[in-house]
């Protein structure tokens, strides 16, 4: 039965691997909390400028959710981690955390937009004719009466789509990021087993997951429901 | 630049048709499995319910890569000799089971979606319960399923892309290819890839949308 076991799962070889296992899992996290700000940051204007009645950019929102919407994160890694730098605004190289970081949250940024438009429509006009009757600017009324608001009511699919996010940070591992997925490969290509590789892997997942559902979960209870 | 763009485009297209050939036999399989996954959660019998959601979750809860990863490399180091996948066959299964929870939580949401009322009068007018879902429960069903069902297919779709990594041959793997011979084409090759992508996906959630102002749809649990 151990002989069984051991040659399943070896779990002397995951030992040996664990700091390589709890780098990965460190570096997902951090690239997944990065992502996560550019995402929510990208996805605010985005749906603000979605809502507007100036076409240029009420145009260019929704051509750009359309675009992350009809393509695969691949794609946009690939796109942005290889043409960005050919860019001359920039004057160097991306190195490929940085370009993973980026298509990342650009990527989850087209769908948080999609949610918290969503979010700052379900406030009611009631709430924006108060804050104009007393003196507030547009970005003044976003700031203070209409996206705390809004967020709270979205706050379950948003924690949602951060779930998504989570699992999608495992692509950056195609153009060489180590992180949870790249620490799997690791293993797999020095030791060739599979198993202790990407069995672990999946149980890490499985526990950021389990960590989101509850947070998700939270929300719900406490913010009383979606409002998407 | 044009003349990378006509010598790369027969290779892409041929890579699209794999993409195209993929998707639609993910998207058979998965619906099936995930209709009937769905319709075995509607029954809420804690002995079903606990081992489905157990399912929907694992596969939620980790990277369509690792599942990928799971059939193509570790279901044959078991060394049972059915479970033995060439690239194909691993990709559409790990893609259709990927698939199917998602359909699962449609089928289930729109099934619930029907009123109580319509499945109580059929089972007081003594049909059984397989009966009362064919003929009342489903048929109304089936349309909030449409809209949310275009959604998923727009997923799988993007989810082959991956399988790019055990070597089928879809339209990035062509798309990589074709970089290695023009290495100092990266944009125009991946915009085109992009653009493939989008003729493909752009119609579908289109049509996803049409279909939701005709029919209505049902809201997913995030």
């Amino acid at each position: 039965m151990m002989d069984w076991i051991l040659d399943f799962y070896n779990y002397r070889v995951v030992g040996q691997y664990l700091p390589e296992f709890a780098r990965g899992f460190a570096s997902t996290v951090w690239i997944s909390l990065l992502a996560l700000g550019i995402s929510l940051s990208v996805g605010t204007i985005t749906a603000m400028m979605r809502m507007s009645a100036n076409p240029l950019l009420w145009r260019f929102a929704a051509g750009y959710v359309q675009a992350i919407r009809s393509t695969p994160l691949l794609i946009q890694i690939y796109l942005i981690y290889f043409t960005l730098p050919a860019l001359p605004l920039l004057g160097r190289r991306l190195d490929e955390f940085e370009g993973g970081v980026i298509a990342l949250g650009l990527n989850a940024g087209a769908y948080m937009s999609e949610i918290i438009r969503a979010g700052i429509e379900s406030i009611s006009s009631g709430q924006i004719e108060g804050a104009q009757s007393v003196g507030m600017t547009y970005l003044q009324r976003m700031r203070y009466v209409v996206l705390p608001q809004a967020f709270a009511r979205v706050a379950p699919p948003l924690l949602g789509q951060t779930a998504v996010l989570i699992k999608d940070s495992s692509l950056v591992s195609f153009i060489g990021v180590f992180e949870l997925f790249g620490a799997g490969l690791t293993v797999l290509n020095e030791r060739l087993m599979p198993n202790e590789a990407f069995l672990t892997v999946a149980v890490c997942y499985l526990m950021i997951y389990s960590v989101m559902l509850s947070v998700t979960r939270y929300a719900q209870r406490r913010l009383g429901g979606t409002a998407a | 630049m044009f003349d990378v763009i006509l010598s790369t485009m027969p290779f892409l297209l041929d890579g699209l048709w794999m993409t195209f050939k993929i998707s639609l036999i993910t998207i058979f399989f998965g619906s099936l499995i995930g209709a009937v996954v769905g319709m075995l959660r509607t029954l809420d019998y804690a002995v079903i319910n606990y081992p489905l959601g157990a399912y929907i979750h694992t596969l939620r809860g980790t990277p369509f890569l690792i599942h990928l990863y799971f059939i193509y490399f570790i279901l044959p180091a078991t060394g049972i000799s059915w479970l033995q996948f060439e690239a194909f066959p691993a990709a559409v299964i790990a893609l259709s089971l990927y698939t199917s929870t998602y359909v699962a939580e449609i089928v289930r949401a729109a099934i619930q979606a029907v009123p109580r009322g319509q499945s109580e009068a059929a089972r007081s007018t003594g049909m059984t319960a397989l009966q009362c879902m064919w003929y009342v429960v489903l048929p109304q069903a089936v349309k909030l399923m449409i809209p949310p069902m275009g959604g998923v297919y727009v997923i799988i779709i993007k989810g082959t892309s991956i399988v790019s990594v055990i070597g089928i041959a879809e339209l990035v793997r062509a798309g990589e290819h074709a970089t290695q011979r023009h290495p100092k084409e990266l944009m125009v090759i991946y915009g085109m890839t992009a653009l493939l992508y989008f003729a493909y996906c752009y119609p579908v959630l289109r049509l996803a949308r049409w279909a939701e102002t005709k029919f209505g749809s049902v809201r997913l649990p995030s």
